[in-house]
């Protein structure tokens, strides 16, 4: 009896000690059974938009990895965390890589949420309906991927994809932690465990995690509900610990980033993207919500509430991300396109990208950096003279708030295919320096160091690439090409393969070969003023050469840039330089057209394809009956029928804003 | 495994070494690296192995050089050509002998310490012999020696670290290193005081006769001035006026007084289509002016528009400016900058100097002191050793900003034998001017191109280096030699190299007899050995300290963020030589 007394009092001891657990839902069986109900749903909504994400995202995850660098190594290490939140980036920028298989990427990025998700029902002791409104945070992290498009070649935060997942990540976790010191420290014990915690998390963590270490610092603070004492430690903390760490350790941040480090910045020139944030303000909203709730069920009417109204409300909250998310979601086939046509011309499958750039399942017009993916998978196939003019033109500008630059999108591939490898090399290190390193600038950067027979410093870029995840096997393949110089002397190469013996794998010689013809032209200093298309078909127009690709290229270019003189002596040379050939169409168009234009040329001569003859008399003949209608009527007008001809782009194609 | 542990080891011991916040892990870090040598077995040299008569494949190249006796350890790399299962390399200094494990040979300070000690008591070598394990058979390469002098150097040196990029310059800073240890320090780093739309540019940092407490350092774009640390008075001028081309540029303090010479420069830069050397960095106005701190003032010592004069130097004694100079008439376009892209390998620089008069703060007339141009050479940086016997130069086929030109090499003239000269007139070749003959033989551009270049360096072989000049064969590499700088005891010198991969620039360190021979150089010691080839930045102008600059980066800051006070300027009436000189003003 007497022991059966003490144990009571050491019971009663014990609840007086510990803090009490308030349920927040209504304790039944029935209640838990739905609880895991509940969260079955938010397992279900979590693989949906998984499943969505990698349907919908495959291209931007694939290119996402492209634009991200992990290194395992201690300067790495120690360049990332120059910056308060190095850690979160060093952890997203590792975990960025998985998304060199969109589904494991994605499939990791959703356990994640989950585990966020299951955690914050246990931190906030939700119960029931409630679990559902677990949801929001992953929504709204998702929300801050989805919205990206083309921040993803502007973003300055490392692993930008992750960051946001992984501070969130932390701020559970530290809940986690003073959850459980609530739960087993002494009342009195706990009260100073928490507020030890709380600086802890704060002091420790914002070198690492940044803000994200700051709002963990006032989640702390109103968890597990909000007392004046630890919300003024709080904001105390926030306000200090920045400060100090700004004074006294950190050397390279500006003082006004230090309270949102690790954030992604949404700012580029001049221009400051406000919409962008808005995920990052539902993060925090959503952390609020559930703090409301836990606090809300102490009351009486909350108690008194039934369980479908609990559910109604999850519901609609739930409602309102997905709605939000939805409306986040960037949906751009221009967009989408351009990274399809970019990973189809990095595996040289060129075909592809012409079957992208005929793709008409949208209105839109294409971008010129589309329009150059396309003629240059034609110039490869040996095609653009004879179809260039039958894929849709445009100039559509990219869908940003911001001037978007070819040179920070494609213009690097662009230039390396061409044979202008000091200015892809350029731009990698430009952005490089601008943006951060990325493996895709390290790729460039081994190949046209290749190229230019740099042979030193191209194994120092596949040195780097060989200590990543994923693109170790890409190094390899390439590091072999540095044992074979004479491979890229253009001459020997070529007497190699006449030989019978080529010095390239065939992946090289489809990769290399052409390339080192287009880079048969003489040193000079110049500036392409980041107008790639404009510095192209300016350099190739009055270029000059004996190689027959680059001299090709040189008409090419001289055909685009409608320039009667630069065209007449580039059409003879490719005429003389290739006698047996027939003719291409677009070169017949333009030379019986320019013949017709001006007479400084004899054209009689000449043997035109009678269709060249006679659709130029039809062009005419239907100009002569629109005589009347402006220049965009009949630009319209004429499309169906001449829309793919020379006369219809020297006549009818105008102002192509490049970018 | 084994590459995970060594992983581990690096990323504590690399990082943890250098980044604050990794400060914070060090204890960590020291706990998980004693435990890891604790459980480790000491490694000892095979009894068994066969001789290799070839020398270690090592990065860097530390092979048969000269350190300072102060310097840090010099950790290196064994770069095997076969998968060699296992390495040892035994130390051995005087009777003392030490073996450590791995393709990392870093023995670490204290053991350098021992090492050294032992190696000055002996002869002062270090001789080290690398075994390597490949197939199970142990070999033993070629041994070589690190020879440890007694000369001592300056214990810092700073540096800007910069990518070698061509418009944008993010993260840029001016660090500090002591060379006594791996620690490395930040002076100031721009993005303290940068954000997306507002970026600054810092550089031409420079001391006076290598003290840490008189500094300066330029800030370009937004907030823009030069920062000059004075003993306790830091500030920000404005050297700016309306009678100058620019704000200072290249830096180069009197060795005792508060005087300081700028260049100032309209510098543009253009990018090659095709050469490696990728950049070219070009002048189309430079001039000289003086500034007094004292005072505020700037004066301008040179204004002639067609000379072009750049990349001053004070000698120790106070009584000359050394300093390059390009005479450029107009030619055929209508725009400077095109006409200097357009004739880029034309621009060429011969070595001047000027008396200064420190009584009247006067200018005496340029003197020719080597004539490059007529060897189809191009000279800058001339810096004076502080004994003043010797001035050390880069030179190269064309242009000012070697760095880019990777047939830039390190030139040494002995000033005690060295006199003024005339310049010889010369006509250069050019695609134009070339006999008829070679325009018949030419298939294309690329050819004349080679033709041209050829002429002209055939007609530049046809006169000699003057005797007063030497090229530092023993300090030169295929790729670039510039930015260079003397110890305080002329012992040293510190220079950039591109030597490792020919496009990021690492400073290399070499012993100087006193009598203009060099040691073969070693590059600066890292703890990762392998951190150079890992790291994507150049480092600009090293410069010797005689230690730390204890100014914070913060209290930089600070400064920038404030307005730059403007200097004076006083033109004098005193002409001299046809340039105007500095004011006859007396210092206080």
């Amino acid at each position: 009896m007497r022991q059966a007394n003490r144990k009571d009092k050491k019971y009663i001891d014990k609840k007086e000690q510990y803090p009490q657990i308030q349920p927040t839902s209504l304790p039944h069986g029935r209640d838990r059974r739905l609880g895991i109900l509940y969260f079955f749903v938010v397992f279900a909504v979590l693989v949906f938009f998984g499943i969505r994400l990698v349907l919908l995202e495959s291209e931007t995850l694939l290119r996402a990895q492209e634009l991200n660098l992990w290194l395992p190594t201690g300067l790495y290490w120690k360049t990332i965390m120059q910056y308060p939140g190095g850690a979160a980036s060093w952890l997203s920028t590792y975990l960025t890589q998985y998304f060199y298989y969109p589904w494991l990427g994605v499939t990791i990025l959703c356990g994640l949420w989950l585990a966020i998700c299951g955690l914050l029902a246990w931190v906030y002791r939700l119960r029931g309906p409630w679990t559902m409104l677990t949801l929001l945070v992953p929504l709204a992290l998702l929300a801050s991927i989805v919205q990206t498009g083309y921040w993803i070649y502007y973003m300055k935060l490392q692993g930008h994809f992750f960051v946001p997942t992984i501070g969130v990540l932390y701020a559970t976790l530290c809940l986690v932690i003073q959850r459980l010191l609530n739960s087993y420290l002494p009342k009195k014990v706990a009260r100073y465990a928490q507020y030890g915690w709380m600086v802890l998390v704060c002091v420790i963590g914002y070198p690492f995690f940044g803000a994200w270490a700051l709002g963990a610092t006032g989640l702390l603070a109103l968890s597990p509900k909000p007392k004046y004492w630890p919300l003024g430690i709080s904001v105390l903390l926030i306000a200090a610990v920045p400060q100090i760490y700004y004074q006294q350790v950190f050397e390279m941040t500006e003082r006004s980033f230090i309270y949102v480090a690790a954030l992604p910045s949404f700012r580029y020139g001049n221009g400051s993207y406000e919409v962008y944030r808005i995920p990052y303000y539902a993060i925090l909203a959503t952390f609020l919500i559930l703090v409301a709730i836990n606090v809300c069920e102490c009351f009486s009417f909350a108690k008194q509430m039934k369980s479908w109204h609990r559910s109604l409300i999850a519901i609609i909250l739930v409602a309102t991300a997905i709605f939000g998310v939805n409306r986040a979601w960037y949906h751009d086939s221009n967009f989408q396109k351009e990274l399809a046509m970019n990973r189809a011309i990095e595996e040289l499958d060129w075909e592809r990208v012409l079957t992208i750039a005929r793709d008409g399942s949208s209105d839109i017009k294409p971008t010129r950096q589309m329009v150059m993916y396309k003629n240059l998978a034609l110039f490869r196939l040996g095609r653009a003279g004879s179809e260039m003019f039958f894929y849709p033109e445009g100039a559509v500008q990219q869908n940003a708030p911001w001037k978007v630059r070819m040179t920070q999108i494609g213009g690097k591939l662009i230039y390396y295919h061409y044979g202008k490898e000091n200015f892809c090399y350029r731009w990698c290190m430009e952005d490089g320096v601008e943006f951060g390193w990325k493996a895709e600038f390290l790729k460039f950067m081994a190949r046209t160091s290749i190229l230019n027979q740099e042979w030193t410093v191209a194994r120092k870029y596949l040195d780097l690439l060989k200590k990543t995840t994923f693109h170790r096997r890409w190094a390899e393949r390439y590091e072999k090409y540095l044992a074979t110089p004479d491979a890229f002397n253009l001459e020997k190469l070529e007497a190699s393969v006449k030989a019978g013996q080529p010095l390239l794998d065939d992946k090289g010689m489809k990769e290399f070969a052409p390339i080192l013809h287009m880079m048969t032209y003489p040193d000079r200093l110049d500036g392409d003023n980041t107008l790639v298309e404009m510095y192209l078909l300016q350099t190739f127009a009055k270029g000059n050469g004996d190689d027959p690709l680059f001299q090709e290229m040189t008409l090419i270019c001289s055909l685009i840039m409608k320039d009667i003189d630069l065209f007449w002596p580039r059409f003879m040379k490719f005429a003389n330089m290739h006698p047996t050939i027939h003719m291409p169409l677009h070169y017949q168009e333009a030379a019986y057209l320019y013949g017709h234009l001006e007479n400084k040329v004899d054209i009689s001569k000449m043997p035109f394809d009678q269709n060249v003859r006679d659709t130029y008399d039809r062009f005419m003949a239907f100009n002569d009956q629109c005589g009347p209608m402006s220049e965009e009527q009949k630009a319209i007008a004429f499309y169906p029928q001449f829309g793919n001809t020379f006369y219809y782009f020297y006549f009818l194609v105008r102002n192509q804003k490049t970018n | 495994m084994k590459s995970y542990i060594k992983h581990f080891i690096q990323m504590v011991s690399l990082g943890l070494t250098h980044t604050t916040p990794y400060r914070i892990g060090r204890a960590w870090g020291a706990f998980f690296l004693f435990s890891l040598l604790f459980i480790a077995c000491s490694p000892s040299v095979p009894d068994s192995f066969v001789e290799v008569d070839a020398l270690p494949a090592i990065y860097p190249d530390y092979i048969n050089v000269t350190v300072p006796v102060n310097i840090a350890p010099l950790h290196f790399h064994i770069d095997s050509e076969a998968e060699a299962a296992d390495f040892v390399t035994r130390f051995t200094a005087g009777a003392e002998e030490w073996a450590i494990e791995g393709e990392d040979v870093r023995p670490g300070l204290k053991r350098w310490q021992q090492m050294k000690a032992a190696a000055l008591k002996a002869n002062g070598q270090i001789t080290i012999e690398v075994f390597i394990q490949q197939d199970g058979q142990w070999q033993r390469r070629k041994p070589f020696s690190i020879t440890i002098s007694k000369d001592s150097i300056d214990p810092y040196i700073s540096y800007r670290l910069i990518s070698p990029s061509y418009v944008t310059y993010e993260d840029l800073t001016i660090n500090q290193r002591c060379l006594e240890n791996f620690e490395e320090s930040l002076i100031y780093g721009n993005m303290i005081n940068s954000d997306e739309e507002n970026g600054q540019c810092i550089n031409c940092h420079h001391a006076q006769w290598y003290n840490p407490n008189r500094v300066q350092f330029h800030v370009r774009q937004y907030l823009g001035g030069t920062v000059i640390a004075y003993d306790d008075k830091l500030q920000k001028i404005n050297l700016k006026t309306d009678s100058t081309i620019s704000a200072g540029v290249y830096p180069t303090w009197h060795p005792t007084k508060p005087w300081i010479v700028y260049s100032t420069n309209s510098t543009g830069q253009s990018f090659h289509t095709r050469d490696a050397q990728k950049i070219e960095v070009q002048d189309t106005k430079s001039n000289l002016i003086f500034y007094n701190l004292e005072t505020n003032e700037v004066t301008p010592i040179t204004r002639d528009t067609t000379d072009l004069d750049c990349f001053p130097f004070w000698s120790p004694d106070g009584k000359y400016i050394y300093y390059v100079s390009c005479h450029w008439e107009r030619r055929d376009t209508l725009q400077m900058d095109f006409e200097f892209i357009k004739h880029y390998k034309d621009v060429q620089y011969n070595l001047y100097r000027k008396p200064f008069d420190e009584k009247t703060l006067t200018f005496g007339p340029r003197e020719l002191m080597y004539d490059a141009i007529a060897r189809n050479r191009s000279v800058t940086l001339p810096r004076v050793s502080p004994d003043g016997r010797w001035l050390m130069f880069t030179e190269g086929q064309f242009g000012v900003f070697h760095i880019w030109h990777s047939d830039a090499d390190l030139f040494l003239m002995d000033l005690t034998q060295a006199e003024p000269t005339e310049p010889t007139l010369v006509t250069r070749f050019n695609t134009k001017n070339l006999p008829d003959e070679y325009y018949a033989h030419t298939k294309n551009n690329v050819e004349l191109d080679h033709i041209v270049d050829s002429l002209n360096e055939a007609q530049g072989a046809q006169h000699a280096l003057p005797a007063s000049i030497r090229n530092i064969q023993e300090l030169n590499s295929s790729d670039v030699e510039s930015w260079h700088c003397w110890s305080s005891n002329g012992a040293w010198v510190i220079f950039s190299s591109r030597r490792d991969d020919g496009n990021f620039t690492r400073p290399f360190i070499a012993h100087h007899d006193g009598n203009g021979h060099f040691a073969h150089p070693f590059e600066l010691p890292q703890d990762n050995p392998q951190y150079h080839r890992q790291f994507m930045r150049s480092y600009n102008i090293p410069e010797f300290l005689s230690g730390p600059v204890t100014i914070k980066p913060q209290e930089f800051a600070t400064i920038i963020k404030k307005d730059a006070t403007p200097a004076q300027l006083r033109i004098s009436d005193k002409a001299i030589d046809g340039h105007t000189a500095a004011s006859p003003k007396a210092p206080k």
